[in-house]
Formats: structure tokens, C-alpha cells, sequence
């Protein structure tokens, strides 16, 4: 794959924890791609899998979701149900074509500022060994 | 109208010659059968019956760019030109839609977006001489070789196909393939009207309408809508996949800071079609909805313009899930007047 | 099947005064249809049918029936509605339940044990429909085509509908009335169609769902067929925020396919109604059972058995698999 491909990952983020955590990230200046866009949802069990689906049809490579560890979340159980469901969806990506790489997932908390670099780079190796996905774009639009 | 003759062995040259101006025609899918671009060398079967997408969407894409705009733009874009395109192997049923339809799209205003692609477009039929279980063209004013909405007809033979072009459009076409054809020989008229003959006699079903415009408004609150609605699952395949369905919707599409106003299919059998923003629904069960769906082909467009909005196809009969049969409801309707 | 005593008991339920209407089937218009059929009184179980080609799935009607507002000093109609399911249908009713999309003092179920269903497509092409409407019984194993001078004897495997060539519960897992012996639940095939695809590469697979969603028209029968698509207010018709775009197009139409499957899963049945109404013939139950078949396998749940149960995507367990999370 072209070292010129720079791939847009967006990714969803759990208030409490992950996005605290890439903010600690930010803060303790750990260096890590540039390549996610951040949307902060409050928790991952908020992540609606048509957000998932929603991204990728408008150019998404990738799509990172991450919340608070098992047991930690700050509305006890939503991380559990987020679980349950994008292991589903993660499934039917794939059977329908989706390259699982482009669909991860991850629990990193509001301490785990090294564990974000570490998922990030995973998320956009991933993303860049699957290529730019152009496939599923709204195309008949047009702009 | 002229009649020429088209040998089967020059087949492929013919479509092979139209297929540079755009072919469109019946290709099968798995289940679906419907219109596709017919590229050089590709083989053209016209063996199969109905589409199930009517060719009306051609004419009337299921979706359609109105135009694009921006934000801060001061401009809008309209789409890009259409081009000429040719529809080979559309059944007489389908052709005369084309013509009903066009009625609304000239109705209080000339839409400039259908028009044009109906002016691009040239309509070459096929004769059915092997009518399908649910035909019923002859009760609603068609028959299996009408020519009406068509440019050009061909019927099947046997070894050859008989071409009549019927108007200057299909008359201009034919001059250019004029080297792949000749002279209808003597009787090659007769044989077609024959064949057509034939072909009434094999149609199963048949429903007298008269009286029917006239009887569906003093049927309003009989109980036979609730009946024949009964088993309705409120899909959209009798509506979409009639060819003289012509209802619309227009949305706008927006992404980031540009996005495009389109039109798109709707269905009356859909709850959303009539549903009002402040959530009443004038058609608030599957009652009124399908009472509009038969009262509207058989009684506003006959209102409106002199002609029944069906052309006897047999799709909303023969795709219905749920076997929701219009010849059932129209007998029902002439024994409830 | 007795149809007699089909009738008897259909008669004694519709005259119940506590019972509005019970749907069944009845012979339909012409070839190897048969229509959903609203029984009101006693006079009209005549017509109705159970026969190989009831293959639709009834419990639909339970949640489609449009609940008018109550004109004012009028009560509700709180009669119960009847309904005949088979097997699979009966998991319907049971998933009804347990998301609480009816109440089970609202309804009479009627279990029929169902010995297998006829494929209508694979019937027709065998032997073409005509204008008359044709009668089927089963026959042993076998099916029977009733006809004018002779009956035909047409072999299971050759007509047998996908869906019941799968199914593992042919008897009704909840009826207040059942209506014939229980069948003998026979060898479940297990080439559903799902381990071929995954056995696909990525981009194949994507090329064969591509052909498959383009060819959609967007007609909304998977999900109005669908006895468990019934939400009032449906995310995919929703203009706004809008989810997913009106727009007939791949993009469009593969994000609408994608909802639908994941709504169903851990719900689907497998009635397999989608794919039967599809006009264009997209292999709808292949979504369906893949995610039936990662929730039967990773979670151990099977959907649709117990009306007691906790719906899936609305529970957890604590130690549900995250193999998948970094």
C-alpha cells in the first residue's frame, strides 16, 4: 500500500473515560496519528450502529469506537450492551465485504493516555493495510 | 406505418447496430428481470414476459437529480443532459403506460425533466404473442400488439420479426438499419394480425369496466375496502412496479455545506405518503389507502383525463405477497354496486 | 391435516365473545396462492385452509393493524385476536412477547404443527401456475398436487421451502389450542447459505452483496412482511434526523439493508418472510441467519423460544466474548 495513503478514521469516544484518556494523551504530549476524528458520545453504548454505517457512506476508512473497561462504566452496564451489539454489526460488516480491519474497538481509560497511542496506531496500521475505501460512498450525490 | 421484415439470422447485427445508440433492454437477474444497458456483442433474449421494474423507470427514475446547490452558492446546478436512448423489447402494456402517463406529466404544467427524456427516448415493442397468467390488457383498452406509446413494434414470426414503424422517430431508426432489412413479403401482415388473435384468445382473465368509474365513488364507505385491505402488508410493490404508478416525492439531500433536491418514488401505500406534520393521517389505515390505489386508477385519472390508469399488466396481481388480486377487487366492486 | 377439525375448533374460537376475528388462510385467487383470511364469524371458517402453501407468516397482522384513536364516550375494542401459526410463526409470537409488542391476554394462538412448507417458485417452475387456484396436501413425506383428473405426487426435496429445509421447530412453541399431533421434527439441513459466503474473500463478498443491494427497489416489503419489523416510528423512514437517504441507489440502499439485519438480530426468527416478498429476489435470510447463527453460537441464544426471556440486545452478560476488542 502507497505510503501517500492518509486514512480518515472516525472515531467514537466514551465521555468518561476514553476521550479523557486521549485527552491525558494530548496532555502528556504522547505523539500518536493524526488520522482520527473524534466524536465524544457519552458513552459507547450510545453508539447507534448506524453511526458506524453512517460514516463509512461518507468516506470513513475506519472506524475506532472505544469506552470504559468492563465495570467501569460511569452508567454501570452501557459498555456491556455496546459489547453485545458492535460485535453484531462488527459480523455483518464482514459478511457483507466490510474488511474487519477497518471495524475496531477498544476500552481505554481515563489513565491509559499510552494505551490510546497504542490503539490508534492499530487502528490506522489496520486502516492502511485495508486500503481507502471508497466502495460504500454516496456516490449518485455527487458534490 | 410501414412494414418491413427483420430475418432472425440478422438479429444480433441489429442489436449489435442499436446497441452503440444506447440499448436498454429485458435482462434477467436471478428473480428480477428488468431493463439494462446492452453493451456491443452482449446476446439480447426477448423470450422472457414482463419486467418486473416497468421501463417506466427510465423515463421516471426512481431517483432524479432536480439540481444541486451550495451554500453560500449563488448558483444552481442543474443536472447534466440526458442522452438518447433506446428500449428495445417493451411489451405493448408498458408502451401504453408510457402514454398514459405522460398525460400528468403534461398536465397543469409541462415538466421539462420528463418531457425532455421522453423526446430522447425511442420505444421499439414486441407483440406478445405468448400473453402471461395475469394479462388482462384487453378489459382496460390495450391488446397484446397495440402500438400506442411505441415508436416501433416487432412480432415474432417465427424466422423473422415483422418491424412496423409507427412513428417518425421509429421511421428515422428503421431508415438507418435499412440494410439489414426488406420488404415485408405478402401475408406478413396478415400473419401478425393472426398472431394477435391468437394472442387475445389466450388471455385468462378478463373484467368488464364499465360502470366501474362511475359506481367506485358511491362504493366510499362499503364494506368490501375493508375486506380486500384486510390482508395488505402496506408495501410499496403494487405501486412501484406498476408501470402507470407515477407518484413522487421530493426530498433534499444535504452532506457538509452542498447537497442536491431530488425526486424520488413514493407510494400512496405507504403510511408517511399522506401523513401530516402535525402527525393526523387523512388515510390512516390500510382501508383508505388501498381505496385510493384502485379509485385513483379507475376513477380521479378517468375524471381527469378520459382514460383508465391501468393498462392490464398483471404485476400488482402476480407480485402481490399476500395475493391481493385487482381483478378480484374490480369484480367485487362491480357486485357491490 | 384435518381441516374438519381445523374448522370445528376455528368455529368454537371466532364465536367466542371475547374473540374479535381469527386470521388463517384461505385459498387464494389463482395458481399456488393463498391469502391471509380474516375470520370475523363462525359462518366464514368454511374457506379457511391449512395447506403446504400457507406458508406466510401470520403473526405479522398482530402488530400491522392500525389502533384508530377512540372516538370520545366510546370504549376500546379489547376483544382478543386469534391467530393460526406454525412453527416458526409461533417463535414470532413468542419474540412478540417478550418485547412486550402485544400482550399475551390480547391474543388466542392456534398451533398447528407444521409437517414443512412448499416453495411457491420451485412448485411453478416445475409445474406452471394457471388461473385456477390449485389445491396441495401433504402426502406422507411428500407433497400432493391436487388435480383435475389426477393427483401428483411431487417429492419433498424438490419443492421444499429454504426455511423449512433449516427448521429445527416445526411444532408451535406456544399455542393456547394446538390442532393435530405434534410432528416428528425432521434432520435439519445445515447448508444455509452462510458458511458458502464467508468461505468468499472480503472483496467477493462485497461484490456479491453489491449485485444483490443494487438490484433493490426499495418497496419496504422485507420490513413490512417482517412480523417483528412493527416500531410505530421507524428509523429508516425517518426524514429527521434522516438515517438513512430515501435515494435508490448502492450506497443507499446497502446502509438500509445492513439496519434492517442488525435490528433483527438476536430477534429474527427465521420465518423467512423477507426474502419470500422480496420481488427482486435479494437473499435477505442469509443476513438474517448469519446473525442468528453468531447469537445461537457465541451467546448460546436462540430467539423467539421463550416468551419469558430477556430480549437479547437488550441484556448483557458480564462475561459476554471480547476477543474482537483491542
Amino acid at each position: 500500500m502507497s505510503e501517500q495513503f492518509k486514512p480518515n478514521i472516525v472515531a467514537f469516544l466514551c465521555n468518561w473515560c476514553t476521550y479523557a484518556g486521549a485527552d491525558l494523551a494530548g496532555t502528556s504530549r504522547i505523539q500518536y496519528p493524526a488520522n482520527v476524528k473524534i466524536i465524544r458520545v457519552m458513552c459507547s453504548g450510545r453508539v447507534n450502529p448506524l453511526y458506524v454505517v453512517n460514516a463509512l457512506q461518507q468516506g470513513a476508512d475506519g472506524v475506532l469506537i472505544s469506552g470504559c473497561h468492563p465495570g467501569d462504566c460511569h452508567y454501570m452496564e452501557g459498555n456491556f450492551y455496546a459489547r453485545r451489539r458492535l460485535k453484531l454489526l462488527k459480523e455483518l460488516l464482514e459478511f457483507t465485504g466490510v474488511d474487519p480491519r477497518r471495524f475496531n474497538m477498544s476500552w481505554v481509560s481515563a489513565s491509559e493516555g499510552h494505551k490510546w497511542k497504542e490503539v490508534v496506531e492499530k487502528a490506522v496500521e489496520d486502516a492502511i493495510a485495508a486500503g481507502p475505501f471508497d466502495q460504500f460512498r454516496r456516490r449518485q450525490i455527487g458534490w | 406505418m410501414s412494414a418491413m421484415l427483420l430475418h432472425k439470422e440478422k438479429w444480433s447485427e441489429f442489436t449489435g447496430k442499436l446497441s452503440g445508440k444506447n440499448l436498454w433492454a429485458p435482462v434477467v437477474q436471478g428473480e428480477m428481470k428488468k431493463f439494462a444497458p446492452v453493451a456491443e456483442g452482449d446476446p439480447v433474449n426477448l423470450e422472457e414476459g414482463n419486467t418486473t421494474v416497468p421501463p417506466k423507470a427510465l423515463l421516471f427514475p426512481q431517483t432524479e437529480t432536480l439540481y444541486r446547490f451550495s451554500a453560500g452558492g449563488e448558483e444552481l446546478e442543474l443536472p447534466e443532459a440526458d442522452e438518447e436512448i433506446i428500449l428495445l423489447g417493451v411489451r405493448p402494456c408498458d408502451a401504453r403506460a408510457i402514454a398514459l402517463v405522460e398525460n400528468l406529466f403534461r398536465w397543469d404544467f409541462d415538466d421539462p425533466y420528463y418531457l425532455k427524456r421522453r423526446e430522447l427516448t425511442t420505444l421499439i415493442g414486441l407483440a406478445c404473442n405468448e400473453p402471461e397468467l395475469n394479462c388482462f390488457c384487453p378489459s382496460v383498452g390495450g391488446s397484446p400488439a397495440s402500438t400506442e406509446g411505441l415508436d416501433i413494434l416487432l412480432t415474432d414470426l417465427g424466422e423473422s420479426y415483422l418491424l412496423e414503424t409507427i412513428t417518425d422517430k421509429g421511421k428515422a431508426l428503421a431508415e438507418e438499419c435499412k440494410d439489414l432489412l426488406e420488404e415485408a413479403p405478402a401475408g406478413a401482415v396478415e400473419q401478425k394480425e393472426k398472431l394477435a388473435q391468437d394472442a387475445l384468445g389466450k388471455i385468462k382473465w378478463s373484467v368488464d369496466p364499465e360502470g366501474i368509474p362511475e359506481a367506485l365513488p358511491q362504493l366510499w364507505e362499503d364494506p368490501l375496502w375493508g375486506r380486500v385491505s384486510a390482508p395488505c402488508l402496506g408495501c410499496g410493490i403494487c405501486t412501484y412496479l406498476c408501470p402507470t404508478c407515477y407518484c413522487f416525492d421530493i426530498q433534499d439531500e444535504i452532506e457538509g455545506s452542498a447537497g442536491r433536491r431530488c425526486r424520488m418514488w413514493d407510494s400512496c401505500m405507504f403510511a408517511e405518503y399522506t401523513k401530516h406534520t402535525s402527525g393526523h393521517n387523512p388515510r390512516p389505515t390500510r382501508r383508505e389507502r388501498t381505496r385510493n390505489r384502485i379509485n385513483h386508477k379507475y376513477s380521479y385519472f378517468v375524471d381527469k383525463f378520459g382514460v383508465i390508469a391501468c393498462v392490464g399488466c398483471g404485476r400488482c396481481s402476480t407480485l402481490c405477497p399476500v395475493n391481493i388480486d385487482l381483478i378480484d377487487i374490480l369484480r367485487q366492486v362491480k357486485a357491490a354496486q | 391435516m384435518d381441516l374438519n377439525q381445523l374448522r370445528k375448533v376455528a368455529a368454537e374460537v371466532v364465536s367466542r365473545d371475547d374473540v374479535k376475528y381469527l386470521i388463517g388462510w384461505r385459498r387464494g385467487t389463482f395458481g399456488y396462492r393463498v391469502a391471509p383470511y380474516f375470520v370475523e364469524d363462525a359462518a366464514g371458517v368454511d374457506e379457511l385452509i391449512f395447506s403446504p402453501l400457507c406458508i406466510s407468516n401470520l403473526a405479522t397482522y398482530l402488530t400491522l393493524v392500525e389502533k384508530l384513536p377512540v372516538p370520545r364516550g366510546q370504549e376500546p375494542d379489547k376483544r382478543k385476536v386469534a391467530l393460526l401459526v406454525k412453527g416458526c410463526d409461533s417463535r414470532a409470537v413468542a419474540q412478540l412477547l417478550v418485547e412486550k409488542g402485544v400482550k399475551r391476554e390480547e391474543i388466542v394462538v392456534v398451533g398447528l404443527p407444521c409437517p414443512g412448507m412448499i416453495d411457491r417458485d420451485l412448485l411453478a417452475e416445475k409445474y406452471p401456475e394457471t388461473d385456477k387456484a390449485a389445491e396441495l396436501r401433504w402426502n406422507g413425506e411428500d407433497f400432493l398436487l391436487v388435480g383435475e383428473g389426477e393427483d401428483i405426487v411431487i417429492p419433498r426435496a424438490e419443492v421444499l421451502a429454504e426455511k423449512c429445509r433449516l427448521c429445527r421447530h416445526p411444532n408451535p412453541v406456544l399455542s393456547d389450542i394446538t390442532v393435530g399431533e405434534p410432528v416428528k421434527p425432521w434432520a435439519a439441513a445445515d447448508d444455509s447459505g452462510v458458511a458458502e459466503i464467508e468461505a468468499k474473500g472480503a472483496a467477493e463478498r462485497w461484490d456479491y452483496w453489491e449485485e444483490q443491494f443494487s438490484k433493490c427497489v426499495r418497496c419496504y416489503s422485507c420490513k413490512s412482511a417482517c412480523p417483528l419489523c412493527y416500531c410505530e416510528d421507524c428509523i429508516l423512514d425517518r426524514l429527521d434526523p434522516i438515517w438513512v437517504n430515501r435515494a435508490v441507489n448502492f450506497s443507499e440502499n446497502t446502509a438500509f439493508h445492513l439496519a434492517r439485519a442488525f435490528h433483527l438480530a438476536g430477534r429474527c426468527v427465521e420465518c423467512g418472510e423477507c426474502e419470500r416478498v422480496c420481488p427482486a429476489g435479494i437473499p435477505l435470510g442469509k443476513l438474517n441467519r448469519k446473525l442468528a447463527q453468531t447469537v445461537r453460537e457465541e451467546y448460546g441464544f436462540e430467539p423467539g423460544l421463550d416468551p419469558e426471556a430477556e430480549p437479547f440486545q437488550a441484556s448483557y452478560k458480564p462475561d459476554d466474548p471480547e476477543e474482537f476488542i483491542l
